[in-house]
């Protein structure tokens, strides 16, 4: 297929492209992350019970369980899955009941039924059934003949442990203080557990004192909360671990009223028995009837009635009596039961479906949750929007102002480029985040990069003296290798990211990814067929037209005599990045220091010290309360509450008190316990070290391994320069901070391989010169376009800088520091590294010398000769094989008389090649002549140590 | 954050090498590798064999970087100079 042909076959292809990319747009819907739309998004973590432990399959049970909670509540569009080994990730849009399914959804609701009076245990941890003081008599259950829950599990810590195969865990965990006469935490199944849950909940460490104590429960005793009482109230029961049913033994469950004669009318639930658990409940009732009746010593029956009770998640439910004169024999289960007391019409419904759905197989920890606001996700969405749309009109003015007609073919590329991928965003379907938009932002700098990288190759070939169809050939024949390393080392780094990262991070990458091979379709396939097809046509007859009018373009500087300069600089500012470091820190963000935090944007306006003073009497008076401001609120302002773990009462509370204060407000809310945290940074972590090698293998494989370790160097510089920032600054670093940091290690690298490729193609043909005169000779050809990448990739950062709202501002700043910082330690690190090392090999020293001998010691900046010959040599006569072509219309080439003439006018235009002289770069007594054989080295003697001695 | 500071306070330091001849084992990569492994190690030593966390690091803790710098660079010149390296003149 000659080029006309393929050039025709790419046009048409993306063509059709765009037109099928434009019935997605119009059909398919875009699918909003939360952050977008607000909701609720929830990560819990998995702990095995007794008899499950945390597997594919039991997270997959739960994750169905948890679906079918959900879609009790009606919240469209909820998606649960798992994340990671452990970890089960819950995102609820904004929906009427969204709140009340979040509380649910992660419930174990472990329903049990205990024959009450045999089973509360007293003093000594005996039961005592007909000691009312113990099992509350009438008012079983109730608060009156509850305890403190101290005092409960003081006492069930002295119970003997069972294991009649019937006890519902193996033990539990608490921490008491005894001078305080105070559960500090707990119950926890395991020690560890523990330890975590006062990280969490609690302002002082984990630390057993004098005071302070583990107590473990053994297994056989439970502590349950006494019915009808709020989760603050301190009334609790120890109970014999021995359930007489469980959650499984019941079916149908059914929010109902209670209609039975002499009813009260109010909610109850209802429940239906399987076959098992209709005969394990005729049994016990039936011991719970005769229990009673042996009890009663005549007078009123009721006071001896016995009782059964039913517990869900270690809180008594109800506890409701047998009336043994009616039911001698027990209940026959056949027409089920009910659940009644103090129950609403919503915590029956709630208690209905959740025991509809059935325990979850697995407890499960919350560790992370977040809520965005419906209002608040709208205005980051324009914002994200407003910046994108900022970024392209800027790289597309940049891309006009400095190539021209090349500048619109780029920016043509790159409206193709959008309406591609939003179409692949809506097709797969992506969903687009916060973080997503940022990275598809970035990749118009991406998809801007590889045209630079070509446009300023094609200006360098028209200065060359070619003609322009052939400059724009071998503009593209020679920029493609470095676009394809850079292009393949973000997307390496984008994978890496999309498969460590957490959620947030992954819409990130994924985007980026997802861009990058696009922005190659587009920005190279694409340009190449429209000026291959322009080429030759006169739009593109002048060399203005292409930017290139001016000759002079070239920078001859002594990039590397000036390179120790740049070396302090970095030193000094890496100086006061360590100080920062050391003297302020890392201002580290609660995605790794873990904690609660809610954004609270107030009607009224108040001051931090207003809000302080409004939450002291909730105990949040060491709260860190800061003021941020950003276009994204109504008010242009709003304030982060940060503190220890909130639970949703609290939660609830803090938001009450400030809308009654500051007449009402729109709040988020963001909780991230230390085991997210860990995942968090340890991922970050993982996912920097596996780039590094990723990266280091690529280069070397794809230049030499010398090469990899100046990238490393200057890696290492631009992430601790931008950690110094932050430092310095006080900067929030975010689990967006580590994306930006390894989106840098992406962006430094394209700087680098840029010069790096050049280098690579210049030592061939400069074979007299010094590393040093090939490195700025490189640096002289490359600065321009060196610079040229990083404004393009600089400017849409900064749109998401000046636009993209709060949320993307840190990132934004962290991003353009990088960028900054990678664009000079391509130019002032890594290369000057190279230099010191290369020059450091024997061959390179000899060439040095030799230099420095004929130019009085001195070896010139760049390469120069005597008598003015070439320092060059035209390796560009590869050895490929040549087409041969004698006359126009050759059936067998598929070439016209037009593109004979265009042919042959080039080849008129440029000159002849050199011929390389390989014996000028050779010594005197390298030389031998071409009869003479070449005297061979001697040879090396054996070692004397193992050989014979010669 | 103690290990950060140290690493840092390494490569700001190994930066001024460059005014040094070039007689170090390994080069300039050498040198750098000296520097920091010598940072953290010293660091680490001087520090009581802990890394300090984010609570622990102060300005001090960045100085313990200096002297573990100044040794690597120090063992790399020497380890240079004994295998004979001579001084590239850049």
């Amino acid at each position: 297929m000659n080029d006309r042909r393929r050039n025709l076959f790419v046009l048409l292809a993306i063509g059709a492209a765009i037109v099928a990319s434009a019935v997605v747009i119009l059909t398919q819907p875009t699918k909003l992350g939360l952050d977008l739309k607000g909701g609720v998004s929830l990560t819990y973590q998995a702990k095995p019970t007794k008899k499950t432990q945390v597997t594919g399959d039991s997270i997959q049970r739960a994750i169905d369980i948890m679906r079918e909670r959900v879609d009790q509540f009606g919240v469209s569009e909820p998606e649960i899955q798992r994340s990671g080994t452990d970890q089960i990730d819950v995102s609820l849009p904004s929906a009427k009941n969204a709140d009340e399914a979040a509380r649910q959804v992660g419930k174990t609701a472990q329903l049990y039924f205990y024959d009450w009076e045999p089973n509360v245990l007293g003093p000594g941890c005996k039961p005592d059934p007909t000691n009312s003081a113990v099992t509350g008599g009438s008012n079983a259950g109730g608060t009156t003949a509850a305890i403190s829950k101290y005092d409960a599990v003081q006492r069930a810590a002295t119970c003997k442990p069972t294991s009649t195969g019937q006890e519902t865990n193996n033990g539990q965990y608490y921490l008491v203080d005894s001078k305080t006469k105070t559960v500090l935490a707990g119950p926890q199944l395991t020690l560890t557990d523990l330890k975590q849950e006062m990280r969490d909940h609690t302002p002082i460490p984990y630390l057993e004192t004098a005071t302070r104590k583990v107590v473990k429960i053994p297994a056989g005793a439970i502590v349950v909360q006494a019915a009808d009482t709020k989760p603050a109230d301190d009334a609790f029961f120890v109970l014999a671990d021995q359930p007489a049913l469980t959650g499984t033994d019941i079916k149908d469950p059914k929010q109902n009223f209670d209609n039975s004669t002499g009813g009260t009318g109010a909610p109850t639930v209802t429940f239906n028995f399987t076959d098992k658990g209709r005969k394990t409940w005729q049994k016990v009732t039936k011991q719970i009837a005769q229990r009673g009746s042996e009890n009663n010593f005549g007078g009123n029956a009721q006071s001896s009635f016995q009782h059964f009770a039913i517990a869900l998640d270690n809180q008594l439910i109800s506890t409701p009596y047998i009336d043994w004169t009616r039911n001698p024999e027990g209940i026959d289960g056949s027409n089920g039961s009910e659940i009644s007391g103090g129950f609403t019409i919503k915590s029956a419904q709630n208690l209905a479906n959740l025991l509809k759905t059935g325990a979850l197989p697995l407890r499960l920890k919350l560790i992370s949750a977040t809520k965005v606001s419906a209002e608040l996700g709208k205005a980051a969405l324009r914002q994200g929007l407003v910046a994108g749309l900022a970024g392209l009109i800027l790289v597309s003015l940049f891309l006009l102002a400095f190539y021209r007609v090349l500048g619109l073919v780029a920016i043509s590329a790159l409206a193709v480029y959008g309406i591609l991928l939003f179409a692949l965003v809506k097709l797969i379907p992506i969903t687009l985040t916060l973080p997503g938009i940022a990275g598809l932002i970035l990749t118009i700098g991406v998809a801007a990069d590889a045209n630079i990288v070509i446009f300023e190759r094609v200006k360098e070939e028209v200065r060359a003296g070619r003609s322009i169809p052939v400059a724009i050939s071998q503009g593209y024949r020679k920029g493609l290798s470095a676009i394809i390393d850079a292009n393949v080392v973000t997307f390496m780094v984008a994978f890496i990211l999309f498969i460590l990262a957490t959620a947030g991070v992954k819409g990130f990458a994924f985007t980026l990814g997802v861009g990058v091979l696009v922005s190659f379709l587009t920005a190279v396939l694409l340009t190449q067929a429209v000026l291959g097809t322009l080429g030759g046509s006169g739009v593109l007859s002048s060399r203005g037209s292409l930017g290139a009018q001016s000759d002079a373009q070239r920078f001859h500087w002594d990039f590397m005599g000036a390179s120790r300069w740049f070396f302090s600089l970095s030193g000094v500012i890496l100086l006061i990045g360590a100080f920062a470091v050391g003297g302020k820190g890392l201002n580290l963000g609660i995605d790794f220091t873990s904690g609660s935090r809610v954004t609270a944007e107030l009607v009224q306006k108040g001051s931090e010290s207003q809000i302080r003073d409004t939450l002291a009497p909730l105990g949040l008076d060491k709260a860190k309360i800061q003021r941020v401001t950003g276009k994204e609120f109504k008010s242009g302002e709003a304030f982060q509450i940060s503190s220890r773990k909130l639970g949703r009462g609290q939660r609830v509370a803090v938001e009450n008190a400030l809308s009654k204060r500051f007449g009402g407000g729109q709040y988020s809310f963001q909780f991230v316990g230390p085991t997210f945290g860990n995942t968090v940074a340890n991922g970050a972590i993982i996912a920097i070290i596996a780039s590094l090698i990723v990266i280091s293998a690529y280069i070397a494989l794809r230049f030499e391994w010398k090469y990899a370790v100046p990238v490393l160097i200057a890696l290492m510089h631009d992430l601790l320069i931008t950690a110094g920032v932050y430092a310095l600054f006080g900067f929030e670093v975010t689990t967006a901070t580590v994306a930006a940091l390894l989106t840098i290690l992406g962006y430094s690298l394209y700087d680098t391989i840029i010069v790096f490729d050049r280098v690579r193609e210049n030592v061939p043909r400069m074979p007299r010169a010094a590393f040093s005169q090939i490195l700025n000779r490189s640096m002289s050809e490359v600065v321009a376009r060196s610079l040229a990448t990083s404004l393009s990739t600089l400017l849409p950062i900064l749109a998401l800088l000046f636009f993209g709202g709060t949320t993307l501002k840190d990132f934004a700043f962290a991003l353009a520091i990088g960028v900054l910082s990678g664009t000079y330690s391509s130019i002032f690190i890594a290369s000057p590294v190279l230099m010191h090392w290369k020059e450091g090999e024997p061959a390179w020293r000899k060439r040095r010398a030799r230099i420095a001998g004929v130019n009085d010691g001195v070896v010139p900046a760049f390469a120069t000769s005597v008598g003015g010959a070439s320092t060059e040599v035209n390796v560009d006569a590869d050895n490929k094989p040549r087409k041969r072509l004698t006359s126009p219309d050759d059936p067998n080439r598929g070439v016209d008389r037009a593109e004979w003439d265009s042919l042959v006018r080039d080849l008129h235009a440029d000159a002849p090649p050199p011929v390389r002289d390989e014996a000028a770069d050779l010594l005197p007594e390298d030389l031998v002549l071409k009869d003479e054989p070449k005297p061979r080295a001697p040879k090396r003697p054996r070692n004397s140590r193992h050989g014979r001695k010669r | 954050m103690g290990l950060l500071a140290w690493v840092m306070m390494g490569l700001a330091l190994w930066h001024f090498a460059i005014f040094l001849p070039d007689r170090f084992w390994g080069g300039i990569v050498g040198s750098f590798l000296c520097v920091i492994v010598g940072a953290a190690l010293v660091g680490f030593i001087v520090s009581g064999f802990t890394v300090p966390g984010t609570n622990d690091t102060t300005i001090s803790t960045a100085l313990l970087g200096i002297p573990g710098s100044l040794l690597g660079l120090a063992f790399a010149y020497g380890l240079g100079v004994q295998r004979g390296n001579e001084a590239l003149e850049l």
